[in-house]
C-alpha cells in the first residue's frame, strides 16, 4: 500500500487533538505534521507537501477554511485533498467549500478510527485520479 | 290722534323690547307708556302708582301719558285700551321666552356634550401615548383620524397637523401603508394582519428596529347606517418593538450554542483518547498513563465549565444561595496564592501580595471572594510570559466606602478592540486562544459575583506588551435593595 508512507498535516488549536490524531495514524503506519493554527499548518504544508491535511475549522490567524482556500489558491496544493474536523453543531454551506479542495468533513467529538478510515480512503481516491491522469497523458 | 299714534309706536317699542328678549331677562326695567286722555287723565293722579321711577310723558308741553316700568300702572290707567295689547305681547313674549329657554338649555347641553367628548378624546389619547407600542387608527377612507406619541416620532408624522390626510401621503413605509390599505379593502373585521416588520427609529442598533405588527379593521361603530358596505369604519395598527425580545432570545440561542460548542472540544479529546485506550493504541505505559492524565484534565476542564455556567445562570437567574459573613480580604488573598503557587512556579512567575497595615474587611460571600481572587489570578498567570510577575493589591476606597482589590500582572496585555468584551461570556481573544486554555466564562463569573451579588465594581486597564490590571470592589457594608 503506497499510502502508508504518506505524509498527513494535522492542523488543530488543541494540542491534545493533534497528538492523539498524529498516533493514530502513525501507528497506521503514516508520516505526519503537526501545527497549531491555519498560519502555521499553511506554513509546513508548503515546506512539506503532504498527501492530504487533516485541519479544524475555528482557529486562530487562519481558519481552516482560509488555510484550504488558501491551499487551493497555489498551484503546488491545489489538489491536496483536506478533511475537517468541525467542533460547531452545524454543517458547512456550500458557500465555505466553493474553491478549496475540502474532500470531507466530519463533526467533534469524532473518532480516531473513523478518521483513519477517511484519511485511507481520500488518499485511495486521489491515487486512482493520478493513475487515471497519468494514464490519459500516456495515452 | 298724534297722541294715540305715539302711544302705539310707544306700545310697540316696548313691545319689541320683549321680543328682543330683554324685558324679563334683562336687569334694565321694562317700560310701559301709559295713554292720559279726559278724565282718565283726572283720576290717573287719584289712582296709586305703583312705580318709583314713573313719570310723565309730553309731546309738545302736553301730557299725554306716563310712563312706568309697572304693568299694573298701565292697566289701572287704561284697563280698556292697554290690558288686551299687553296680554297678548306678554304672551307672545312668554312663548318666545320658553323657546330661547329650551334652545339656550340645549346649547348649554350640547356645549357640556362637546367639552366631554373633548376631554375624553384627550383622556383616550393622553392613555395611548402613555404607550410604548405606536397606534395609528385610520377611518374607512384611509385617512388617519388618530397617532399616538411614539407613533408620530416613529413614523415621523407630524403630530398636529395630520388630521384627516391620506395614510399613503403621511407614511415613507410602503409595506406598511400597503398593509393597512389591503386590510381596509380586504372587507373582513374578524381577520388581523400580524407581521414583523423593520422600521428605522427603534431601540436597536444603528436606529433599526424589529417591529411587530398588528393591524385590524375595526367595525363602523359611529352609526346604525354605516357609509360602508361591509361596515368597516376603519383600521388600526399596532407597532410594537421586539428588538430586544429578540435579541435576548438570540443571546439565548447563541449561549446554548456556544455551550455546546465549548464542551465538544474537551469531550472530544477524552472520547477520542478512550477510543484509542480500547484499541490498544497506546503502545506503552508511559503512553497509557498519559493518555490517562489527558482524560483527566479533560474531564477536569468539562467540569470547570458546567460549574462556571451553572454559576452564572444561578446568578442571572437570582437563585444563587449567599453567605454573607465579615471577610478578610487580606486573608484570601493570601490563601489564594497559596493555592496558585505550584502554578505560577512552573513559568517562573512571581507572586506577590501588597496591603497596607489596616484592616480590609466588608460584608460578602468567601468562597465567591476566593473564586474572584482566583480567576483574575489564575488568568493573570496563565497570560504572563515565563519569569514574569502578578501582584495582588489590597487597599480601602473611601470614596465608595469600599475594600479595592486590585491584579496586576506583565502579561501579554489585552488589544483595545478586545477590552470591552473581555468580560462577555464566552469571549476569548481569538489570537490568545493558543496560549492558553480557557472556558471564556472566569471573567463573565467574576462580573457577575461583584456586581450582581455584591453590589461593587469591577474594571481592567491594559496596555498590549506591558500587561494588564484587573480590578474590583466590594462595598463595607451590603445593601439591600
Amino acid at each position: 500500500m503506497s499510502e502508508r508512507n504518506s505524509t498527513v498535516l494535522i492542523v488543530d488549536d488543541e494540542s491534545h487533538i493533534t497528538h492523539v490524531v498524529a498516533l493514530k495514524l502513525q501507528n497506521a503506519g503514516f508520516e505526519t505534521v503537526t501545527a497549531g493554527d491555519g498560519e502555521e499548518g499553511l506554513e509546513l504544508a508548503v515546506q512539506h507537501g503532504p498527501d492530504l491535511v487533516i485541519t479544524d475549522l475555528q482557529m486562530p490567524y487562519m481558519s481552516g477554511i482560509e488555510l484550504a482556500k488558501a491551499m487551493y489558491a497555489r498551484e503546488d496544493l491545489c489538489d491536496v485533498p483536506v478533511l475537517m474536523l468541525t467542533a460547531r453543531g452545524y454543517a458547512l454551506e456550500q458557500g465555505d467549500l466553493d474553491d478549496t479542495h475540502i474532500e470531507s468533513v466530519l463533526s467533534k467529538p469524532f473518532s480516531p478510527r473513523q478518521v483513519l478510515a477517511v484519511v485511507e480512503e481520500l488518499l485511495e481516491k486521489s491515487a486512482r485520479k493520478a493513475t487515471a491522469q497519468r494514464s490519459n497523458e500516456a495515452a | 290722534m298724534l297722541a294715540v299714534a305715539s302711544v302705539v309706536g310707544a306700545i310697540a317699542g316696548f313691545a319689541g323690547t320683549l321680543l328682543a328678549g330683554q324685558a324679563f331677562v334683562s336687569a334694565l326695567p321694562a317700560w310701559s307708556v301709559v295713554p292720559i286722555g279726559g278724565a282718565l287723565a283726572a283720576s290717573l293722579f287719584v289712582l296709586p302708582i305703583a312705580s318709583l321711577l314713573a313719570s310723565d310723558l309730553k309731546l309738545a308741553k302736553r301730557r299725554i301719558g306716563l310712563l312706568s316700568d309697572e304693568r299694573d300702572d298701565a292697566v289701572a290707567a287704561c284697563p280698556r285700551l292697554v290690558g288686551p295689547i299687553i296680554q297678548g305681547v306678554e304672551e307672545l313674549a312668554r312663548a318666545w321666552r320658553d323657546r330661547h329657554a329650551e334652545a339656550s338649555a340645549r346649547a348649554k347641553e350640547l356645549e357640556v356634550r362637546v367639552k366631554v367628548a373633548e376631554a375624553e378624546r384627550r383622556y383616550a389619547e393622553a392613555v395611548l401615548d402613555t404607550l410604548k407600542d405606536a397606534v395609528i387608527v385610520a377611518d374607512g377612507f384611509n385617512e388617519l383620524t388618530m397617532a399616538n406619541r411614539c407613533a408620530t416620532r416613529l413614523l415621523g408624522i407630524d403630530e398636529g397637523g395630520f388630521s384627516h390626510a391620506k395614510l399613503q401621503d403621511l407614511l415613507v413605509d410602503e409595506r406598511l401603508s400597503q398593509e393597512i390599505d389591503e386590510a381596509l379593502r380586504s372587507g373582513r373585521i374578524a381577520r388581523q394582519r400580524h407581521f414583523e416588520h423593520q422600521l428605522n427609529g427603534g431601540a436597536g442598533e444603528g436606529g433599526e428596529a424589529i417591529y411587530d405588527v398588528t393591524i385590524s379593521a375595526l367595525p363602523d361603530v359611529t352609526t346604525e347606517t354605516p357609509e360602508r358596505e361591509d361596515g368597516i369604519g376603519g383600521v388600526v395598527a399596532i407597532l410594537r418593538d421586539v428588538s430586544r425580545e429578540r435579541e435576548i432570545s438570540q443571546m439565548k440561542t447563541d449561549f446554548v450554542s456556544q455551550a455546546s460548542h465549548e464542551l465538544r472540544t474537551p469531550l472530544s479529546s477524552i472520547s477520542a483518547y478512550i477510543e484509542m485506550l480500547i484499541d490498544s493504541e497506546a503502545g506503552d505505559e508511559e503512553s497509557r498513563q498519559e493518555f490517562y492524565q489527558v482524560i483527566r484534565a479533560e474531564t477536569d476542564r468539562v467540569t470547570r465549565m458546567i460549574d462556571n455556567m451553572l454559576n452564572i445562570s444561578r446568578i442571572e437567574a437570582g437563585i444563587v444561595q449567599i453567605e454573607r459573613t465579615e471577610v478578610d480580604f487580606v486573608e484570601a488573598a493570601r490563601g489564594v496564592l497559596e493555592t496558585m503557587r505550584p502554578q505560577a512556579a512552573l513559568k517562573s512567575i512571581k507572586l506577590i501580595e501588597k496591603s497596607g497595615p489596616l484592616v480590609y474587611t466588608a460584608q460578602a460571600d468567601r468562597d465567591m471572594i476566593q473564586q474572584v481572587i482566583t480567576n483574575l489570578v489564575s488568568n493573570a498567570v496563565k497570560y504572563t510570559p515565563e519569569g514574569g510577575r502578578v501582584t495582588v493589591t489590597i487597599e480601602n476606597d473611601d470614596a465608595t466606602r469600599s475594600v479595592l482589590v486590585g491584579v496586576q500582572d506583565t502579561g501579554l496585555g489585552i488589544p483595545p478592540e478586545a477590552i470591552d468584551r473581555v468580560f462577555d461570556k464566552f469571549y476569548r481573544i481569538e489570537n490568545y486562544k493558543r496560549v492558553a486554555k480557557g472556558t471564556g466564562l472566569g471573567l463573565n463569573l467574576v462580573k457577575h459575583v461583584v456586581e450582581t451579588v455584591h453590589r461593587g465594581g469591577v474594571g481592567v486597564e491594559s496596555e498590549v506588551g506591558m500587561g494588564s490590571r484587573f480590578w474590583f470592589t466590594i462595598p463595607y457594608v451590603h445593601e439591600r435593595v
